[in-house]
């Protein structure tokens, strides 16, 4: 049988558990004695132990197997939570997380795990070396659950009664070494829906179908048949080991107490229990087929061009009449497709508060992670590349930014220094912020560096405002950390943040107060696909300015140009700012239009910085597909990308972001 | 004691089988290395019981398990499955087969699934 063709859904399934392992181990070490943590945690382990068997990956099986040994013993009370145990089932995900990548990257999935696993397993028997097989020690009639019925199911119960149906509440163990334990509860499934109907089961159907159980579980049936002639019905299932039964009432009080403690585990387990409510709402779906999908409505969208085009030229009403409401509506349907690529950037977050307690004890620091926002969605592909750049930012405010809880004490700060990250939405825009009470930037030392590594002379430097000077750490070469650490960079780290965030047509600046702590933002774009461009015309081309960079678009008189050292340079609102011609930037082909003495000119701006681009005529705001050069036109200076406009013909993407230095 | 026919397309398995069965005091009165000879089969020898492999050349024992159970609604299939065929398993049971078996088999396994049905 051929495992590859899960492979995909087995990453993304080991992905899942292992964040959900991270998250409550992250919780259970605050609240070391809450025991349903660890019975989240131990699920997520069996999962994966059960799918990583399947496929063949044994070291996986085989730590998660130990994993799930400690961790019985755990949620039996016969170990207790121990900042031990704690740091090495941490060390144990890390290691699951580093074989799972390597199996997504076409790896083996192979890894030397014998260390973790003995030491796993002289945890297990430190604490009770008789404990041989934990699994055998457990009587299974111990596990029945405690069943709740929502107010619906209540009154079905009740009705049902006074229809002379009982209620049974029937608690199935399956045996030990049964495999394929969905089929077989498919199979007590068929026999109970023979007697009468299951109104509820816990572990829900759905997980049971799943295999999310260990191999006790129970149901509520209602049925007109006798208790005992069920159990044997039951029984005749092979590998059933054990039924017992009680019959239920829904008393008020019960389901209020019930209610009472399922509010309780709500509230202490609120990840847990929005991730299941997530997973029973939404379906999985392969990105390439959305994609795919995408691709077909980027080929729409330019025929949508086209079509209005058509309509503007024909003239007849009906006609564009409906060409607009096609419009509309096509614009209504990229919404929601934009939106369906879109994913909560808490996939990114989620693996921070790990990370950042680890290098906070591998430092001695103190270091509270705030993270505000993390519903914020993004698309997918910028969600997939922007977490090694957050990743260096973390490490690189925790390393060079907050101070030893002793330095901090000196300066009068708290010992523990805060890190918030926060993601929030503003127009087209998605931003990310982290920010750091630490030290500040040194701006001395980040001009004697820069001086030192020749970007900079130092009757430049004087000139130089605070912003800039701050921003020169994003130059290559840098690092002002006296010391090379393993935690952030050796000097090549801010400038390739800095390049891949521009790749995914973002831009980042700091801000800081020395002292007081710094603030990276990220600007992200929502999307990358579609964009909005500014038509202009330049001799005979048509060229597409992104309105993201447009500051504004003005009429410039020939006479208010002016030079500085021979540079033409236009006033901007008080601003003095660089006057480029895309004429001559491009070498556009074709006749210079007449020389007159008004000349339209966009105002883009990068960050701070502006320019204005003089062109020939402005023609109108698109929306337009971003297509890629492809790879025989890589790297043309200052152009990001084409597209196909409603005639036809094909436009040039300007990169304003090129055109500023 | 039952008359078995056993349908495995591995020769190695089929002897497995006979050989625990056989142990355990039934008859194997046929053995078909695919589902359309067992089916063929079934017509011809009217076993008690049919124990069914899935993964099969010519005809899979899903499909075989419709077609015996078109010839004789009563008859009593196992299934012989491999780890992590739920879904064909779960199809075999809705098509009408009465049990099934995850290989590596043990001989006790075997004796519980025969023992429930009869």
């Amino acid at each position: 049988m051929d495992t590859m063709e899960y492979i995909d859904m087995f990453l993304d399934e080991s992905r899942e558990h292992l964040q959900a392992v991270n998250d409550h181990l992250l919780v259970l070490e605050k609240n070391p004695s809450e025991v349903s943590l660890v019975n989240e945690i131990f699920r997520s382990a069996h999962t994966l132990k059960g799918m990583a068997a399947t496929m063949q990956f044994e070291d996986i099986a085989s730590l998660t197997h130990q994993m799930e040994n400690v961790l019985d013993l755990i949620r039996n009370e016969k170990l207790s939570v121990t900042t031990e145990v704690i740091d090495i089932t941490f060390e144990a995900v890390e290691s699951l997380e580093k074989m799972v990548e390597d199996i997504s990257r076409d790896g083996t999935g192979k890894k030397d795990v014998s260390h973790l696993v003995s030491r796993l397993e002289q945890i297990e028997k430190g604490s009770s070396p008789e404990t041989n097989n934990p699994a055998q020690k457990q009587p299974p009639s111990s596990a029945s659950f405690d069943i709740s019925l929502d107010e619906y199911q209540g009154t079905v119960v009740n009705q049902a009664k006074e229809q002379g149906y009982q209620a049974i509440q029937l608690n199935i163990s399956l045996k030990e070494d049964c495999v394929l334990k969905a089929a077989r509860v498919f199979m007590v499934f068929e026999v109970l829906e023979e007697a009468g109907e299951v109104i509820k089961a816990v572990p829900s159907v759905e997980e049971l179908e799943q295999e999310e159980f260990d191999r006790n579980f129970s149901v509520i049936l209602l049925t007109e048949e006798k208790k005992e002639v069920v159990l044997e019905k039951i029984l005749k299932v092979s590998e059933v080991e054990e039924v017992t039964t009680a019959s239920f009432t829904p008393a008020k009080e019960e389901s209020e107490n019930s209610e009472k403690t399922s509010n309780e585990s709500e509230s202490e387990n609120e990840s847990a229990e929005q991730s299941q409510q997530r997973s029973s709402k939404t379906i999985r779906v392969n990105l390439e087929r959305i994609d795919g999908l995408m691709n077909l409505f980027e080929e729409m969208v330019i025929d949508r061009g086209r079509l209005e085009d058509l309509s503007q030229k024909i003239g007849n009403k009906d006609l564009s009449e409906t060409v607009e409401h096609l419009a509309r509506i096509s614009q209504d349907m990229q919404g929601m497709m934009l939106t369906m690529r879109m994913v909560p950037v808490e996939q990114v977050f989620n693996r921070f508060p790990r990370m950042v307690r680890g290098l906070a004890k591998d430092l001695n620091k103190e270091i509270e992670l705030e993270i505000i926002g993390a519903e914020t969605e993004l698309d997918r592909t910028v969600v997939d590349e922007i977490g090694d750049p957050l990743v260096h930012l973390i490490r690189n405010s925790i390393d060079h930014g907050i101070e030893t809880p002793e330095k901090r004490k000196e300066q009068g700060k708290t010992e523990a220094g805060t890190l918030t990250l926060r993601a929030y939405h503003s127009g087209n825009s998605v931003f990310i912020e982290i920010e750091d009470d630490g030290a500040g930037i040194n701006r001395e030392k980040v001009m004697d560096k820069a001086i030192a590594n020749g970007l900079l002379t130092r009757d430049r430097a004087e000139q130089l405002t605070k912003d800039k000077i701050e921003n020169l750490i994003f130059s290559s070469g840098f690092s002002t950390a006296e010391t090379v650490s393993d935690i952030s960079g050796r000097g090549v780290g801010l400038d390739v943040v800095r390049s891949k965030i521009e790749s995914l047509g973002g831009q980042i600046a700091v801000e800081s107060e020395p002292g007081r702590g710094s603030k990276f933002s990220i600007q992200l774009p929502l999307t990358l696909s579609i964009l909005s461009v500014l038509l202009v015309k330049v001799a005979d081309e048509i060229y597409g300015v992104p309105l993201s960079s447009i500051e504004e678009t003005v009429l410039l008189n020939k006479e208010h140009i002016k030079y500085i050292q021979k540079n033409p340079v236009m006033d901007f609102r008080g601003k003095v700012i660089p006057v480029v011609s895309l004429a001559e930037i491009l070498n556009t082909p074709g006749n210079e239009a007449a020389d007159s003495s008004v000349k339209p000119v966009v105002v883009v701006k990068k960050g701070e910085k502006m320019a204005g681009l003089v062109v020939d005529s402005f023609i109108g705001q698109k929306e337009v597909v971003l297509k890629s050069l492809g790879s025989y036109l890589q790297d043309i200076f200052a152009i990001s990308g084409a597209t196909i406009l409603g005639d036809g013909g094909v436009s040039l993407i300007i990169d304003p972001n090129a055109l500023i230095k | 004691m039952a008359r078995v026919l056993v349908t495995d397309d591995a020769a190695f398995m089929r002897m497995q089988l006979k050989n625990i069965l056989t142990g355990l005091g039934h008859e194997v009165v046929g053995e078909a290395e695919n589902g359309k000879v067992s089916v063929e089969l079934y017509e011809e020898l009217r076993p008690d019981l049919v124990t069914m492999d899935i993964t099969m050349p010519e005809m899979n024992g899903v499909e075989a398990v419709k077609e015996i159970k078109k010839i004789d609604d009563k008859a009593k299939i196992i299934m012989c499955s491999a780890m992590g065929q739920q879904g064909m398993v779960v199809e075999a049971i809705q098509s009408g087969a009465k049990d099934f078996i995850v290989k590596p088999f043990t001989p006790e396994r075997i004796a519980e699934a025969v023992g429930k049905l009869f």
